[in-house]
């Protein structure tokens, strides 16, 4: 009884702080329109990334990027700063990553890319991109 | 592309010199691929990545998009890193041509091999090889346009992205990266007399010569070219396949600039370019020299949005002046000699809208004129050609989405017609009272071709 007692407002406590982290987290985890972003997908990132499983073009396949350890498709030749990076993609790791020139980020990627400095489109991107696997 | 009249010899051309220029015209118009599945491999691309069409080629030329214009710049050297690709594909062209005048037919036109892709992250190409259908199905095995290319990448010139490079080539401006210059396209206007820039002139540069420019990118939107040439001698171009009687003559003094700005906004892409070309050129080879220089400028636009339809439009316009070596004399008029100078001018606008990058229409205004030149030009004096082609194309793989990108196919259904020729919509050869007189529409041809590459 004593433990229910003690235990039963910690468990009210922690729900209070995951429905508040959930609440107040960064919008663009959440906010992204993925409809919207499949057309920025195709805009900004499909000429060099296909979202097929498998499929490499000049860049990795795209295909469950968001959750990924970064530089972990075994068929696909990173460059050494990918592969020293272990990091993984979550949302706000690429939210952070494409808002700014790739080279910024990371000087030893082979990546080109200059930023996605829109906001919403970078949200309908990350939601498009989390639909992926 | 060849063409119908030499200049240089004052002439009328017979009807199955005339007819047969026609036909490879078209067949080059519907056929001419650029989409190289060697490419697509070595880059784990789909074709409809370099090209607003997923095949390329055909009416307009390649077609490229933004991207596609960077992998010509870079050399053809990208890649996907995943080990090397055999940079070889393979094209074939079947067609079936109706002219206005003439029986129609139906062959395999051109078969084609490409050697295309890179050598290593510096070196890289393209050589096309083609055997083109003479009649009775006998071929004849040409070398087409070469480009082979040193490049250095990913350099930081006053803080900007530059790229430099070499090109060494057979066709000046085949190797430029925009939609616009003649050899670029392959969709110069037919012409009696056209310009040097423009491969569907007589006795043209194209194919025929060899040279070499220096060329830059920097900031990613500014674009130079500076370089030579010197056509083959005539045993050479002999071997390659293609006829002495085209010899562009012997050149010296000859040089080529390119300047261009280009904007790629993603969404859509816009460019600005000036070209020249100059030489001195002696043709035949042990006659006078003459000065013949060529002045272009060209606008293209693209709108891109998501690839699901796109829309693009150019516009070139070359001017050459002439200062000619000779002055033949007036077989007609006693005393009377061809002018000393003289300008021609080439005209070529062409919008090319793409559904899903498998559907798509081409419909291209093409004009060559010239300064008014009774001797030359017969028989009215006048060079002044103007023609019109439409194209319907069907391309069902080569997306992304396609269930492979080992091969493509195309389907293409092309309409060339001539609204003015020699001058004239009617009797355009002058044909004496009755004679069979030949008017401009009687040159032109729907032509249906199927074109697959691997």
């Amino acid at each position: 009884m004593i433990k229910l007692s003690i235990s039963q407002p910690l468990r009210c406590l922690t729900s209070a702080v995951l429905f508040l982290s959930w609440m107040f987290a960064p919008v663009h985890v959440v906010a992204g329109d993925a409809t919207a972003g499949s057309d920025v997908f195709k805009t900004e990132c499909s000429e060099c990334h296909s979202v097929k499983q498998g499929r490499n073009k000049k860049g990795p396949s795209l295909f469950g990027i968001v959750g990924r350890p970064s530089g972990n498709l075994p068929d696909f030749n990173y460059s050494d700063a990918v592969r020293q990076d272990h990091w993984v993609w979550t949302a706000e790791k690429l939210h952070s990553y494409l808002s700014q020139p790739a080279k910024q980020t990371n000087p030893g990627t082979k990546m080109k890319y200059d930023g996605l400095t829109d906001p919403k489109q970078l949200d309908d991107l990350i939601s498009y991109l989390s639909t992926i696997h | 592309m060849s063409f119908f009249l030499n200049r240089y010899a004052i002439r009328r051309p017979g009807s199955a010199h005339l007819w047969s220029m026609l036909a490879l015209l078209l067949l080059l118009a519907s056929g001419n691929a650029k989409a190289i599945p060697a490419y697509a491999r070595q880059t784990g691309n789909a074709c409809a990545d370099c090209h607003s069409g997923a095949y390329g080629g055909g009416a307009n030329g390649p077609a490229l998009t933004p991207y596609g214009l960077r992998f010509k710049l870079n050399g053809y050297t990208e890649t996907d890193g995943n080990g090397f690709k055999i940079p070889a594909a393979m094209q074939l062209v079947g067609s079936h041509a109706a002219p206005a005048q003439g029986n129609s037919t139906s062959e395999l036109t051109e078969a084609d091999l490409y050697l295309a892709g890179r050598v290593n992250d510096n070196v890289g190409g393209y050589v096309k090889i083609q055997a083109i259908n003479t009649g009775n199905n006998t071929y004849n095995t040409q070398l087409s346009d070469v480009d082979l290319r040193f490049v250095a990448k990913d350099l930081k010139i006053g803080g900007q992205d530059a790229t430099l490079g070499v090109t060494v080539n057979n066709n000046p401006g085949f190797d430029d990266p925009v939609n616009a210059l003649p050899a670029s396209t392959q969709n110069g206007p037919p012409t009696v007399s056209g310009t040097l820039l423009n491969p569907s002139s007589s006795n043209t540069l194209a194919d025929r010569v060899i040279g070499a420019s220096v060329y830059a990118l920097y900031a990613k939107d500014w674009y130079g070219e500076i370089g030579t040439y010197n056509s083959l001698p005539t045993s050479a171009q002999d071997h390659l396949g293609r006829n002495v009687s085209g010899d562009p003559g012997k050149l010296s003094d000859t040089g080529y600039f390119r300047f261009a700005y280009m904007k790629d906004l993603k969404k859509q892409f816009y460019s600005v370019g000036i070209v020249g070309l100059t030489t001195k050129r002696q043709l035949p080879r042990n006659g006078p020299k003459e000065d013949v220089t060529d002045l272009g400028y060209d606008l293209t636009y693209q709108f891109l949005g998501t690839r699901e339809n796109i829309l693009q439009l150019s516009y070139t316009n070359i001017l050459e002046l002439r200062d000619y070596a000779t002055r033949p004399a007036s077989p007609v008029v006693a005393g009377l000699l061809a002018p000393a100078h003289g300008a021609v001018h080439d005209r070529t606008m062409s919008a090319t809208y793409t559904f899903k990058q498998s559907y798509g229409i081409v419909v291209s205004h093409l004009v060559s004129t010239g300064t008014r030149d009774e001797i030359r030009y017969v028989p009215y004096g006048d060079p002044n050609t103007t023609s019109n082609l439409f194209s319907v194309f069907w391309v069902p793989f080569g997306k992304d989405d396609s269930f492979t990108s080992l091969a493509n196919m195309k389907i293409a259904a092309t309409w060339f017609r001539f609204t003015k020729f020699n001058g004239s919509s009617m009797n355009i050869f002058g044909a004496p009272p009755g004679a069979p007189v030949t008017n401009a529409r009687d040159l032109n041809e729907f032509l249906i071709s199927a074109s697959v590459a691997f």
